[in-house]
């Protein structure tokens, strides 16, 4: 048995090594798991039972690591000799046989056996369990932490729509109804699927059918539905023993319902409804007005987005051309279609391009388009309308413009144009001359450019040839004043000195804001085109120098106001009666109107508010009170037939409070707030002023210091 | 007497018998302190049956007493060493600063102590009647300093429709915790505003009541999620009478078709008058009978509140015509003048000076309402015509440059208002219609005539409370009959004023809380009650404010003090006797038992 002893105590050793060390390990890895599992269950939205496999996981990959469940008797006793010095090296011996030692060993075994027992258990042998159990608080409170991320865990619990459209309500239920079940099946064009429900509260889409089936628990004699406060509809029994009623209605009107069951009312339900929105269009490309000039290809695509909430069934366009001038205008009109198949998509891109040539538009002809486009509802709706013109060269060319009307500045426009004339002669003798030459002729156009340039730039009050319509801050002229002789006393000249008379507004604005704007956009055009003139490049400039005319042309058809001519009647004077300076023929007319009032409803609402504030203190409705109150209620009814979310609550506390015999004040609140969103904001109006009612004292008070003239 | 001489003399026979007892017995060790033992504890066992009291005095004057009231601090009043005087029926006496002296009724005891002439007031102080006949004392007053909550509101009793409503107060918060201050009314919350802590807050709430009668409001301070304190505001909603507007214009135009409409749609009476050539006219008549106004006279002109007239009317009034309406200005007509020209065209006009800016391109013209800073929408022209500022002139709305455009002054008992602005319906025309009103509003409230009341009546405190004294002041427009004034079908006997025969008062100590109906003569009022608890902050900060006053306008010099010394009567702890009691005994019987047997 002695011997035993110390081999016990080495096994215990061990034992107790082994389970500090796997305690060690469990800690560890369920630290690990904490916070793994944290990040799994709260942001990528696991099942909670994923931790337990996580710690599985962690825990057999520490342990494939560190196997100490290998640790060894000898290891143990190795340990011991190292940690004992009184054990002398021979820990081992204690696990051998003690009858195959020799005798020397034997002695030994013996001796170490007497002093084993005595040793103390190593602290070694705890280990980093202290350490562990560190880790394990730390990563309690990472996961802690990880938990209460609140923004990442509701955006990923969104319900689903179906979830959506069952209203969270808590209803009351009569107890004489049993089971009830509601069918609602949405319309065709929703393209979804019916649902069911058990809550009386429906919120559905417009046209949706709705099937109500109720079991009682006793028979009923009559069970009928009362819509909005009106409608009271029978149901029929399905069989003899009246206990299974059905109905079906299809809804196109919020509102709400009662459900009676032999007289006896339900709370108020309400209708919720969905209406179906038209489809929404958005042309991204062309911009609204787009005018393409002498040069640009004669195409333009057409980008538009199109949106619906349940599908859109089909899309077109309408283009209407309108071709020639004055009287001789002809409109055609097109229905483009897109080659797209809508096919109910809720969202579909469409781009269409439009060769202006093969439509049959010529120079000077205008387009305008819209999109139309239909849902599976079958509600249309269009776009704004879109213009594309096309310049006519011929006509900015005419001179018919200008002969009449307010003419601002003939001859540079002419020479404008002559530009343009010359620029096209010189394209079209490029081939025939040499090419230096033309690169003269070129440079010369260029020159003339630059002068018209300057000369409209003078306009716009440009002094320096480099800027384009930029403001000026030379102020040189003022050198000049200074050479004039002074005159004593003239004030103006006084003044001159000190002021800055140069951006005086009368001399500015010589054009309208909006006109320098555009003459200003000319001088940018005429900058281009000298700039093409002078690199050789005439018929890159070409278009700059059209749109100069177009815009100048413009500019001039500004300034022009058009009146249009009409015919008028005049009675014919009788120059008897003229200058008589007789007036007894002179009618006084008198009109008399009185304002009748119709609408008594803000009234009867803002009585309301005052009886019913005046019950907070639980004082029992008068019978007049009671009257009001049901006036009151038909107000509501109306309110709430068409926004049942906001009134229906309204309602029922309104018609508890005016059958009860107790008053609770949570029902005058949610009555109160109900009619001061049914009042809407009034102006205010004026008031009069009051003066204390003994004024004959004050006035005559009044009257003396008048007297005495104070 | 009886009880206490029977003790003694059974005390001392025992006493006799333990001495003799002691003294007998054989072993004599210890015997001295044996006997002291045995005297002790039949002296303490006397005691115990009879208390040992002693007599302290203390120096005191005698010409002054401390009065102890409502909110005294326990601290302050630990530091009064002299004696405290608190009254019967205050609260005071419950406080735990040590024991007062309760004085039934103060001035029956000044009377008694003749020679009391200086009084110390601590807490919140005496009412005002109280004070009242303390007038002729010196008096020091050492407030309350714990006082946190609302310390003042005001708000008005009675508005009419549309009217803003504005609830103003300060609160006092002395805790360490953000108070949020919250006003519900008509089941809702209406605003709120959070006071931080260790600040005094001046609070405004402003708001457009929708109902018509009586409501009560509620003024709640939350202190997190308690509440602290839930006050009432009551007050009433009337509807109000319209005013009769008279234009006379010398020729139609836009801003009179607008106004006119706007006037008939509100159901304003109103007569309209344009010429058509010299003396001849169109009128409407809107909401109003008919009245002769081909030629303006006392008889027409008294029916009306407002007159609107522009300025080429104005000259071509006739001289009868203008004395007439400074006649009726002198009696209060109310008149808005529309200004379009540089030059005055004479009469009223004339008080009004005038000055003309270059125009200016495109910037348009942005009005304000002085009074409330209210901006409006800009109108879309350019204004050249401003008022000079005067003295007498009250401006009513100015552009944003602060240039003067519509002004007001008194002219008789009426006011006299001017307005440059010529195009104001072109708010009207932009559908701002919110806009037109409250200029409209503006103008008509300053200038329309004064209604006289027949009846207003002041109730004194202005928070009445259940159970106390509440005065009623009323002031009538007949002036030699008493009225009958009755409060809650009670009669009450009115008095009247000495100096103003037409006021009356009455005094009432009303039973009911919540809304009381005032009958005065045939007019039926409604004034609140207050329950108790309510507004206590408020009120004890103004008894405060009321104290102060008071002392303040009556400091008065003291004679010399006479010192006296005063005796009070002092108890020694039965414990202590107890103690003793304990000790004397137990040695006896160890004595006996345990050092007897060595």
């Amino acid at each position: 048995m002695q011997k035993t002893e110390g081999l016990n105590w080495l096994h215990n050793l061990r034992t107790k090594w082994i389970m500090y060390r796997l305690l060690h390990i469990i800690a560890i890895s369920l630290a690990i798991t904490l916070v793994l599992s944290a990040i799994a269950v709260n942001i990528l939205n696991f099942s909670i039972w994923s931790a337990a496999l996580i710690f599985l996981l962690i825990g057999t990959v520490i342990l494939l690591l560190n196997p100490v469940w290998k640790k060894s008797d000898d290891d143990i006793a190795r340990f011991v000799n190292y940690k004992y010095p009184e054990v002398e090296e021979s820990a081992e011996l204690l696990l051998l046989d003690a009858k195959e030692l020799p005798m020397l060993q034997k002695f030994q075994r013996d001796k170490i056996e007497a002093i084993i027992p005595c040793l103390e258990n190593p602290k070694e042998i705890q280990g980093k369990i202290y350490i562990s159990g560190l880790i394990l608080f730390i990563a309690l409170f990472i996961s802690y932490g990880i938990s209460k991320i609140p923004a990442i865990k509701h955006n990923k619990n969104q319900p689903t729509e179906a979830q959506n459209l069952i209203p969270a309500i808590k209803e009351n239920i009569l107890p004489e109804i049993a089971d009830f079940n509601l069918t609602i099946l949405p319309p065709a064009y929703t393209q979804k699927a019916s649902r069911k429900q058990k809550i009386f509260s429906i919120k559905l889409e417009d046209g949706a059918k709705v099937n109500w089936q109720i079991e009682t628990n006793v028979a009923a004699k009559k069970l009928s539905f009362i819509f909005n406060d009106k409608e009271i509809i029978n149901l029929k029994p399905k069989n003899n023993a009246k206990r299974d009623w059905e109905f079906s209605k299809t809804i196109n009107k919020a509102g709400f319902y009662q459900v009676v069951v032999d007289g006896k009312k339900s709370d108020l339900y309400q209708i919720e409804l969905i209406a179906d929105l038209p489809v929404s269009i958005k042309i991204t490309q062309p911009k609204q007005h787009t005018t393409i000039d002498i040069g640009q290809p004669q195409k333009f695509t057409l980008k538009a987005n199109l949106n619906d909430d349940y599908g859109i069934k089909d899309a077109f366009i309408s283009a209407t051309m309108a071709s020639g001038k004055g009287e001789g205008v002809s409109f055609t009109e097109k229905r483009l279609s897109f080659d797209t198949n809508f096919g109910n998509r809720k969202n579909v891109s469409l781009t269409k391009l439009f060769d202006l040539k093969s439509l049959g538009m010529k120079p000077g002809d205008e387009l305008y388009f819209f999109i139309k486009a239909m849902d599976n509802h079958g509600q249309s709706s269009r776009s704004d309308v879109y213009f594309v013109s096309i310049v006519d060269t011929t006509e900015l060319m005419s001179l018919s413009g200008m002969t009449n009307g307010v003419n601002l500045v003939p001859e540079y426009f002419r020479s404008q144009r002559q530009i343009i004339i010359d620029t096209e002669k010189l394209l079209k003798e490029q081939s025939s001359i040499p090419a230096e030459a033309f690169k003269t002729r070129a440079n010369n156009l260029g020159i003339d450019q630059k002068l018209l340039r300057l000369r409209y730039g003078q306009f716009l009050g440009e002094e320096n040839e480099t800027e384009i319509g930029g403001d000026h801050d030379d102020h040189d002229e003022h050198v000049e004043h200074k050479g004039e002789e002074e005159k004593f006393g003239d004030v103006t000249a006084i003044m001159d000195k000190y002021a800055h008379k140069h951006d005086i507004a009368e001399d500015a604005t010589f054009f309208e804001p909006e006109m320098k704007a555009q003459l200003k956009a000319v001088l940018t055009e005429m900058w281009n085109s000298e700039l093409r003139l002078r690199t050789y490049k005439p018929q890159e400039a070409l278009p700059y120098e059209y749109k100069a005319l177009r815009l100048l042309k413009d500019l001039q058809q500004k300034s022009r106001a058009y009146v249009a001519k009409t015919t008028v009647k005049t009675a014919s004077l009788k120059p008897e009666k003229r200058l008589s300076g007789e007036l007894d023929k002179i009618l006084q007319p008198v009109q008399k109107m009185n304002f009748e009032q119709k609408e008594l409803r803000i009234k009867h609402l803002k009585n309301a508010l005052s009886i019913l504030e005046s019950k907070r203190n639980g004082e029992k409705l008068s019978e007049d009170e009671r009257f009001k109150l049901t006036e009151t209620e038909k107000y509501m009814i109306v309110a709430a037939a068409e926004n049942p979310a906001s009134f229906l609550n309204a309602l029922t506390s309104l018609r508890r409070l005016s059958a009860a015999k107790k008053v609770v004040v949570r029902d005058i609140d949610v009555a109160q707030s109900a009619i001061q969103k049914m009042i809407k904001a009034e102006p205010a109006k004026p008031q009069y002023k009051t003066t204390l009612p003994a004024s004959t004292l004050y006035q005559s008070y009044f009257n003396n210091l008048n007297k005495s003239g104070r | 007497m009886d009880f206490k001489l029977i003790a003694i003399i059974i005390c001392s026979i025992l006493l006799v018998f333990l001495l003799f007892k002691e003294f007998s017995r054989n072993d004599k060790a210890r015997l001295i302190w044996r006997i002291l033992a045995s005297i002790f504890s039949v002296a303490s066992l006397l005691f115990l049956l009879i208390p040992l009291q002693y007599k302290t005095s203390a120096k005191q004057n005698l010409n002054e007493i401390n009065l102890i009231t409502e909110g005294t601090e326990p601290d302050s009043a630990l530091k009064i060493k002299s004696a405290k005087y608190s009254l019967k029926n205050t609260e005071a006496t419950e406080l735990k600063h040590g024991k007062t002296i309760q004085i039934p009724d103060l001035f029956y005891f000044l009377k008694e102590h003749p020679e009391v002439n200086k009084i110390n007031i601590y807490g919140y102080g005496l009412s005002l009647n109280e004070l009242e006949k303390l007038k002729d004392f010196q008096l020091n007053f050492h407030p309350s300093n714990n006082i946190t909550g609302i310390i003042d509101a005001n708000w008005p009793n009675e508005i009419k429709t549309t009217a803003q409503f504005l609830l103003q107060g300060i609160y006092k918060n002395t805790e360490s915790n953000t108070i949020k201050l919250l006003l519900n009314g008509l089941g809702k919350s209406i605003d709120s505003v959070n006071i931080k802590p260790n600040e005094t807050v001046n609070f405004s709430f402003k708001t457009q009541p929708k109902q018509i009668g009586k409501a009560v409001f509620k003024l709640i301070a939350l202190n997190g999620k308690d509440t602290i304190s839930n006050e009432p505001v009551p007050f009433i909603v009337n509807e109000q009478a319209a005013m009769k507007v008279l234009i006379l214009s010398s020729f139609p135009d836009f801003e009179y078709k607008f106004l006119k409409k706007w006037l008939f749609d509100n159901q304003y009476p109103l007569a309209y008058r344009s010429k058509i050539s010299k003396d001849k006219y169109t009128t409407d008549f809107l909401n109003l009978s008919n009245v002769n106004l081909n030629s303006i006279n006392q008889a027409a002109l008294k029916q009306f509140d407002v007159l609107i007239i522009d300025e080429d009317e104005i000259s071509s009034l006739s001289g009868a015509e203008k004395s007439t309406m400074q006649t009726a200005m002198n009696n209060g007509l109310g008149v808005i003048i529309r200004i379009a020209n540089p030059k005055s065209s004479g009469f009223i006009s004339d008080k009004f000076s005038r000055f003309e800016v270059p125009l200016q391109k495109d910037k348009g013209l942005i009005p304000i309402i002085k009074d409330d800073a209210k901006k409006f929408n800009k109108l879309p022209y350019d204004q050249r015509l401003f008022l000079k500022a005067s003295e007498n002139n009250q401006t009513i709305v100015i552009d944003n440059n602060a240039k003067i455009l519509v002004t007001s002054k008194l002219n008789g008992l009426g006011k006299l208002t001017a307005s440059t602005l010529s195009s104001t319906y072109n708010w009207m025309l932009a559908g701002n219609e919110a806009d037109y009103s409250a200029y409209w509003s503006a103008l008509l409230s300053k200038t329309a005539r004064k209604k006289a009341k027949n009846l207003a009546f002041k109730v004194l405190p202005k928070i009445p409370v259940v159970n106390h004294r509440t005065n009623f002041v009323i002031d009538l427009a007949q002036n030699n009959k008493v009225p009958t004034i009755k409060m809650n079908g009670l009669v009450l006997a009115p008095r009247q004023n000495m100096e103003l025969p037409f006021q009356w008062d009455v005094t009432n100590w009303p039973k009911t809380q919540g809304w009381n109906t005032l009958n005065i003569n045939q007019t039926t009022a409604s004034v609140y009650i207050y329950a108790k608890q309510n507004w206590q902050t408020l009120r004890n900060y103004s008894l405060i404010k009321q104290n102060e006053r008071f002392v303040q306008n009556n400091l008065k010099q003291l004679s010399k003090a006479k010192i006296s010394e005063q005796i009070t009567v002092n108890e020694v702890s039965k414990w202590w006797i107890f103690i003793t009691f304990i000790l004397s005994t137990g040695f006896l019987w160890f004595e006996s038992r345990v050092l007897r047997k060595n």
